[in-house]
Formats: structure tokens, sequence, C-alpha cells
């Protein structure tokens, strides 16, 4: 079954929610979202690394090496406060354009 | 925006650690990857080609990360510089001509900038220096002198009001100083109450002088400088209240200034300047500096002074029929008003010499351009881009221009050593002189501002390059080459255009510094040495001891083995001299001016100064016989053209001297007048034993007597017996400052010398650009046309004929150049009338000698490259590529 695109924009978002709900390294991130949307969106590996560094890069996570479950070394990403802010925000937005556009597709010929 | 610098300065600070992280997390998700999958049922072989493909091309994920975290620009530059450096590296010979060029230019405007910034820019080292004033007077708008009278000074002070003013004079003089027993020969400045107040520098120790002080007649006080206080005091700190002697008088010490503190003169100690409406303030020999009072404005202060020099005209001393004005100017260019023009027009000619080699690189590298075509070419072609190729070649000039630079500071430090000399001793600069952070920030920016002067036209033309055309193409098979060529031609007009401005420039001042060089002395100085002792000492305060002191001295004197005469006399030949009001008997009313010196009976003589009528002063003109003076011809020619001057009176000083000579005149140098550096100034000639105690006084506050001894003897053999012999007539008198004639003649004329080498230089410079320009245009248009040049031996051309197709353009775009340059330099010329003496600034024979040498060069430098032709075998040449 060919999965749905994503959004443009849309990953920033998703990055940001993933790593809220715990530090995360990039596989794990990759895991989670697919895990959580039960592999309805599944992200191209290649395009979650440049996205990871624009996010630290512009400060809303940040990185620290631990250790993985398997024993790797591993570089784990957390949300900072301002990606927190972030992530209100983008999700506030999200919510209206969803609604928005709910609404249009639920529209009924009465409404018009 | 504030974590996106920091993420970009950590990226770049450990770059390398930044790599190595980024391959160990893409290497880490991929293992991560692989071993789910060998979870899930793949044999590791199969999970590992999976978990590739599915993650992509490692190297473009990298570096998309890489411009995530903003490293592109950063990369991209680095990768320009490094390949701008192995470009350069590779083409050593253009990098050396460059790079040396480059380095020349800036290392001449550095060096020359460090004096323009210590002397015209930098702010004085007082508090608020933008406020502080000076009174200038000023004739048809133009600032001509900043000194005033003392009623102008009463004027200032009592009218003034938005001003805090003080008054002062501009030089130091040498004296005598002793404090507990030991002597030095110091630096006295004389300033008025309020001095230290109004310059906003106040006394570590103690204070500045009070008005009860600062008025004739006052307590003699002291204020020291912090250096002396340390080494003649051994800062003491209860040196305040302590006596020390200052020519002889005792003075007591009132205050100690702060290390660093300066004026504009060299000082080592300050007394009160007493000022007076008399005597010394009679003339214009008082600075004036103010600081505008607070909550008052600039043109509010300046509207005031005006005011006060309408309401008191006769104050202003300029000459009859002259409408001046009083004008406020700030105090830095009150202090550097003669120095300004000078050193701009020089600051002119250094940055001129630099847009000329920025012109020259400009047409090595569109030369290089030119050959490069198939390099840059291929490179858009491979997918390069126009503007990544136009950021390589710019990056390509800055590379240049920073080499250039560092030369260039290296180059400058070794100059400015050589310059701060000169111009300590020429233009009696005082403010430090050194490369501090200012300097080099300058050259730092001029560096890079030449690198896209003369780095734009070619990156620019490399964005026109067609592709197809430029592949097609090798080398030099094109005939012409349109704009490139057209570019390179104006360059070289440019070249020599402001080469033949440096040129005639440079010709002036060389001719006025041979026409101050070779004027007619007047006298005989050879085997004569001059030595000066103060005489502004309280123990020769009168007539009868002054001149007890010249006859025992004169006579001690002779009776040295050697010495064949000796004479004394205020001004030696060269010399600014004392200048006074002359009046004649039934003539009042016309004032007029003239040099007066006092002279020992056989002054005269012994400087050979030829009797032309009438006699010498001589032994029996003593204070009981008539007053008697002698005249130059200069002032019988400006002064008594229309009657005999034999007997006729002048009325000088408040006395009555009926002239009984005539003599030849010598140069001297004027504070007056409007004829040059040096001139034969009217003088009159007074034996000193007719003189009074106050004429003793007033010319002895400026003017140290000067002993002119004739010998055959080595000055380093005479000097040491000529101290012994003056100090067994006065212990206490330090004889100094030997000179010889002829070093007191070459000194008058110091700075037309220094401007005429400097600018020489300049223009030594220029032509040598100027002829590598040429060189370089020919040398390339013969290597490129090299086939055509070959078709046309073949076709029947003599090889004359070649050579002279070849070089003519050369020859034709330096006559272009010196046509346009000959009316920036006669503007140039205009500009720096002030500087030039004895040579008019359309002297023909200084442009026609400029052109001259420029067509012969270009002529010189054209033939070379295009003799090659003569070398040439046609049928190779037919197939050269």
């Amino acid at each position: 079954m060919p999965l749905p695109e994503l959004l443009p924009g849309t990953l920033d978002m998703l990055i940001l929610k993933a790593v809220s709900l715990g530090p995360l390294h990039g596989y794990g991130i990759l895991l989670r979202i697919q895990q959580i949307s039960r592999d309805v969106l599944q992200i191209e590996q290649g395009s979650l690394y440049p996205a990871l560094y624009r996010l630290e890069h512009q400060g809303l996570i940040e990185s620290e090496w631990g250790i993985s479950d398997n024993n790797r070394r591993a570089k784990y990403y957390r949300l900072t406060s301002g990606g927190k802010k972030r992530l209100r925000n983008d999700r506030a937005r999200w919510d209206r354009l969803a609604a928005a556009v709910g609404e249009i597709l639920n529209a009924t010929p009465e409404e018009v | 925006m504030l974590a996106r610098i920091r993420s970009l300065g950590r990226a770049l600070a450990g770059r390398s650690r930044f790599e190595e992280e980024m391959r160990i997390e893409l290497r880490s998700h991929i293992e991560l990857r692989v071993e789910d999958l060998v979870r899930s049922g793949l044999p590791r072989e199969e999970a590992e080609r999976r978990a590739q493909a599915e993650f992509g091309a490692v190297e473009s994920v990298r570096e998309e990360c890489r411009e995530s975290r903003g490293l592109r620009w950063p990369d991209e530059i680095a990768r320009n510089v490094r390949y701008s450096f192995r470009m350069l590296y590779r083409a050593p010979a253009f990098t050396a001509a460059a790079v040396l060029t480059l380095g020349l230019c800036i290392g001449a405007n550095t060096a020359f900038y460090s004096i323009v910034d210590a002397v015209l820019l930098r702010p004085l080292p007082y508090p608020e220096p933008e406020r502080l004033v000076e009174i200038g007077t000023s004739v048809n708008g133009q600032v001509i002198r900043t000194n005033q009278n003392g009623a102008m000074w009463e004027a200032i002070r009592d009218h003034a009001a938005h001003l805090d003013v003080a008054v002062y004079s501009g030089g130091s003089l040498g004296v005598n100083f002793v404090s507990a027993g030991a002597a030095e020969y110091v630096r006295q400045q004389r300033v008025g109450a309020g001095f230290f107040r109004v310059l906003g520098v106040a006394p570590v120790v103690g204070r500045g002088f009070n008005i009860d002080e600062d008025r004739p007649g006052g307590p003699p006080v002291a204020v020291l400088s912090h250096s002396l206080w340390q080494r003649a005091l051994g800062s003491d700190p209860a040196a305040v209240g302590r006596t020390i002697l200052l020519r002889g008088e005792p003075y007591t010490v009132v205050g100690i200034m702060p290390a660093g503190f300066r004026t504009n003169a060299i000082a080592d100690v300050w007394t009160p300047l007493r000022p007076s409406r008399s005597g010394e303030g009679g003339g214009a020999n008082y600075r004036i500096v103010g600081r505008l009072r607070p909550n008052t404005t600039w043109p509010e202060a300046a509207a005031q002074v005006e005011v006060i020099g309408h309401s008191f005209p006769g104050r202003l001393e300029v000459g009859p029929e002259v409408k001046a004005t009083l004008e406020l100017v700030s105090m830095q260019e009150g202090l550097t008003l003669y120095l300004r023009k000078p050193l701009l027009v020089l600051w002119a000619a250094v940055g001129a010499v630099l847009l000329i080699g920025c012109v020259n690189i400009a047409g090595l590298l569109l030369a290089r351009a030119a050959a490069r075509r198939r390099e840059i070419a291929t490179r858009i072609a491979l997918g390069g881009g126009s503007a990544a190729v136009f950021r390589q070649m710019l990056t390509e000039s800055l590379v240049l221009g920073v080499c250039g630079g560092t030369v260039g500071v290296a180059l400058g430090y070794a100059g400015m050593l050589g310059l701060r000399i000169m111009a300590r001793d020429v233009y009696g600069v005082t403010q430090p002189i050194e490369l501090d952070a200012r300097v080099l920030l300058v050259t730092a920016a001029v560096s890079v501002l030449a690198s896209v002067i003369f780095g734009i036209v070619p990156a620019l033309q490399s964005r026109r390059i067609d592709v197809r055309s430029g592949l097609m193409e090798s080398g030099g098979r094109a005939v012409a080459r349109g704009a490139a060529d057209w570019q390179r031609r104006m360059f070289v007009v440019t070249q020599i255009a402001l080469g033949f401005v440096l040129l005639v420039t440079a010709g002036l001042l060389i001719r006025t510094f041979t026409y101050l060089s070779g004027l007619r002395p007047g006298f005989d100085g050879t085997g004569v040495i001059i030595g000066t002792v103060s005489l502004d000492d309280a123990r020769y305060a009168t007539s009868e001891h002054v001149n007890r002191l010249f006859r025992e001295g004169v006579a001690r004197l002779r009776e040295l083995p050697g010495v064949q005469a000796v004479g004394v006399g205020t001004t030696p030949p060269y010399q600014r001299a004392l200048n006074m009001p002359l009046r004649r008997p039934g003539r009042e009313g016309t004032s007029q001016i003239t040099n007066v010196t006092y002279v020992s009976a056989d002054y005269l003589q012994v400087l050979r100064i030829p009797l032309l009528r009438g006699r010498y002063p001589n032994e029996r003109d003593g204070s009981k016989s008539a007053k008697v003076a002698v005249v130059n011809e200069a002032f019988v020619r400006t002064y008594l053209s229309r009657e005999e001057p034999l007997g006729a009176d002048l009325n000088i000083a408040g006395g009555v001297w009926g002239v009984v000579g005539v003599v030849g005149d010598v140069q001297q140098s004027a504070g007056w007048g409007n004829a040059g550096p040096i001139w034969p100034t009217p003088q009159v000639y007074i034996p000193a034993a007719q003189l009074d105690d106050g004429f003793f006084r007033l010319v002895h506050t400026w003017f140290p007597p000067a002993w002119v001894i004739r010998s055959q003897l080595p000055p380093d053999a005479l000097i040491p017996a000529v101290q012994r012999a003056m100090r067994s007539v006065d212990p206490q008198l330090p004889f100094s400052g030997f000179r010889t004639m002829e070093h007191v003649r070459s000194q008058s004329y110091a700075q037309q010398r220094f401007q005429a080498a400097l600018l020489a230089a300049i223009a030594g410079l220029a032509l040598v650009l100027a002829v590598v320009g040429i060189y370089g245009l020919i040398a390339n248009s013969v290597t490129e046309r090299t086939r055509e040049l070959g078709i046309r031996l073949a076709l029947g051309s003599t090889v004359a004929q070649a050579v002279r197709a070849a070089a003519a353009p050369g020859v034709l775009l330096a006559g272009a150049g010196v046509l346009a340059g000959l009316l920036l330099a006669r503007l140039a010329a205009g500009v720096m009338a002030a500087l030039i003496w004895g040579v008019k600034p359309t002297d023909l024979s200084t442009y026609l000698a400029a052109a001259g040498l420029l067509l012969a060069a270009a002529a010189g430098a054209s033939l070379i490259p295009a003799l090659q032709i003569a070398r040439l075998n046609p049928s190779r040449a037919l197939r050269y590529e």
C-alpha cells in the first residue's frame, strides 16, 4: 500500500512531538512516529537528519550523547523550552487548519 | 537568532568533531536499522543492503545536514580560499607581481596614513576634544593664522562669554633648569591662567596658574611635567612648594601634570605667560584656546567671536586695506593650520599610486581571465554556476588583497619608522606616530577595498563567458578579443594619466627644491659654525651685561687656535628673524615692516656679507655715539628706492637710526610676507652696543643670539674648545645647538626636500607600474596574436611592419593617457600652488619632461615585447596554438 506523503512542514512538528514524550535518538524518532501512527506515516530516512540538524540549529531541540538500549553510542534529542513553545503554536495552527479543512470536506449542499 | 549563531560557531570551532559526530550518528542509525531487519528475519547481507537503500545517499544527507547547520557559506568560502591559494601558487610570476605591487602601494599608504592620522584625524588627547576651539584670523574666508596680539586676547577674554578661554604661547624654548644642584636643559612653554582647566586636564599634584600669577610682575611659579618631576625631583610627593631655578631665577613649583599629558609643543615645564598689550603682546604672538561652555553650541560661539572681530578691527593686525575677520576653528585644525595642506596633497599622491596599483592588477587579472576562459567555461559547463564562478574570482582577488595587505603592513611599518623621524624634524609633529589599531584597521579596509576595485571588472567579465565558444576556442586562437582587451586598454590609459599627474607634481616639487637650494646665499658659509645660547635670563636683563658678555666672549673665542673670526648676532641666515614695524620720520601713518637683527661689530665681516656702499658697523659705534644702522639691498629696494639710502633715518624700536651702509642680501626664513620659505627679506642691522635694555629683553624672549665662528678646524675639534672658552666667561650659560652653516642652510628647506623626495619616490613607483602595465598588455597581445602575425609575415609583411603594428598600441595608449592626464595635472598643480616656489604651476618644461619620460618609457615597454616577433618563425607561428 502506498503510504501518504507528509504535508510540507509537518515533519518538524512530528519530530518535536516525538521528542516531547522523552529523549530519543534519530532512529528512535523514526520508530516512534511510525509506531504511533500505526505505520501510516513513513518518514524518508534521509530527510530526518537534515531536519534534526535544522531544529537543533534553531534551538528548538538539543542533543546529548548517550548509550542506546543495545549498548551503542547514540545522540539523544530532547525538546528545549523554545521547542515546547513552537510545538504548542504549530499544534494550534495545525488544529485550526485541520478543523477548517474538515469543515469544508464535511460541507453539505444545504449549508452553502 | 542567538542560538543559530552559537550553533554555527560551535560547528565551525569544532569542525572536525562536528563531522566525526555526524558520521557516527548516521552510521549508528543504519546499524540499528540493520539489526531490526535481521531480527525480522532477513539475512544480514540483505539487511545491510536494504538499510543502505532506505537511507539513501549518505554523502548528500551529510551535505544537507551541514547546510541545516548554516555551514554552506563558510564551507564554500573555505573551499574558494583553498582553491584561490592553489591557483595563485600555480602562477608564481603573476602572484609575485601582484602581491609586490599591492604590498608597495598599501605599504606606502599605511606609512603615510599613520602620519595623517596622528596629525589631522585622531582626536586630541583631551576630554571632549570636539568642544575645544582656537581663534583664527581669516581673510577671504581662509584662516591665515591662529595667533593673536595682547589686545585681541583681552577682547576675547572679556567678550567671548560662550567660551572658557586661556591664552598660551605656541612654542617652547630650551632653558636652563636647576634643582637641588642638578642642572638640565629643558623645554619651557608659557601658558596663561586656566590653560590646563580649558584643556580639561588637572594636575595630579597641586594646581595650575591663577590670574594673579599670570600678570606682569606676578610671582614666579611653575608646573612640571610628570617625567621632569620623576627625573629631576625623584617623584618627590612634596614637590609642590619646592623651589627650582629656571634661567637663573627661582620659581616655586605649584603643580605636576599627569603622565602622558602633552600640549602642542614639546615641553617639560610650564610657566605663566603673563600676557600684555605691549612688548611681546604688541604683535600676534599669543594663541588662544577655548572650550565651548556647557549648553553652548558651536554656531553661537562662532557668531559671538565674529562680532568681536568686527568690534575691534584694529586688533586683527593684517595689512592695510585687507578685510579680515575672526573665525572659530577647532583646536585640532588651528594647531595643524600649516600642516594640513602639504599633508593632504602628499596623501592624495600616495592614494593615487594605490589606485594605479589596483588598475595594474586589474589588468593582470583580466589577462589571466582571458587565459582561463577554458577553465571557467569548463566549470560552468560542469554545473558550477556563473554566480559561483563570480564568487570564486572575487575570492581570488580578496586572497590577493589580504596577501598584499600583509606585505603592505610589513613595508608600511618600515616606512612609518622612517617617516616618523622626518615628520618630527620636518613638520614639527609632536603627536605620537605609530601603527596602532586605528591605522591597521584602515589598512585592512584599504586592502579589501583595493581587492574589490581590481577584482570586480575581471570577475564580472567571467559572468559573460559563453560556455560553448569558451570550450571550443583553444587558448590563443582568437584574433581579437573585444571587451576584455578594450577594458585593458582603458586601464593602461588610466594608469598613464594618473602617472602623468604624479610625475608633473613631483617635477614641480623637485623644481621648487632645486630653486630653493640654488638660491644665492649672499654670504660665505664655508667653515662657519654657529652656536646658540639663550639670554632670556635674569642675569642678562640689561644692555650693559649683554654687551659685556659679547665683548668678553668674542675676545676669548678669537684667542682659540684655528679661529679666524667671531661675531654675535640675533639671526643667522636662513633663520627666522625678529620683525618690527618701521616708521620713517616725516612719513608717519604708513606702517611698514622689516626684519631687525642686532650684530656685534664684526658679525657681517665674519659671514662675508659683501659691503655695497658706505661702511660696516665697527667698534666705535657705542652707546654714546650716533645711532647707526646698516640695511640690505632688499630693504633699499622696498623702502628707499626713491632716495639716497645713506643718511636716511629709520624709526625702529623707539629710536631713530641713521643708515651708514648698504650690504648684500642674504636668504632668511620669514614669518611674514608671501615670497616663499626663504627669501631675501628687508633687513636692518643695528650694532648691539647701541640698543637699550628693553630691546634686548624683547628680542631674547624668542631669539637666542647666535655666535658665528669662522675657522679652518673641523667642527668636532672646534666645538669642545668653544664650549670651554665660553664656560670661562660665564660657567652658568649652557652653550648648545652647534651647527654648521651648511646644516642650517639645508634645514631651512627640509620640508620642500622631504616633499620632493617623497613625491619623486611615489612618481617613480607609478612610472614603474605604468611600464609594467604597458609591457603586460603588449606582451600578451603578441602572444595571443602569434598566429595572426605569422599569417602576416607569411603574406609578405616585413618584420619591421609587424613590430610596429604590435608596439603601436602601447605608444598610442600612452599618448592618450598623457592627454587625459594633462587636465588632471593642471588641476592638481593648482591645488598645490602653495607648496610650489620659484616655478609656475603651469611650467611648460616640467610638463614636457613628464610627458617625454612617460612616452619614452611606454615606447620601451611596448617595443621590447614586440621585438619578439623578429624571432618568430612564420611556419611555426601558423601552427601556434
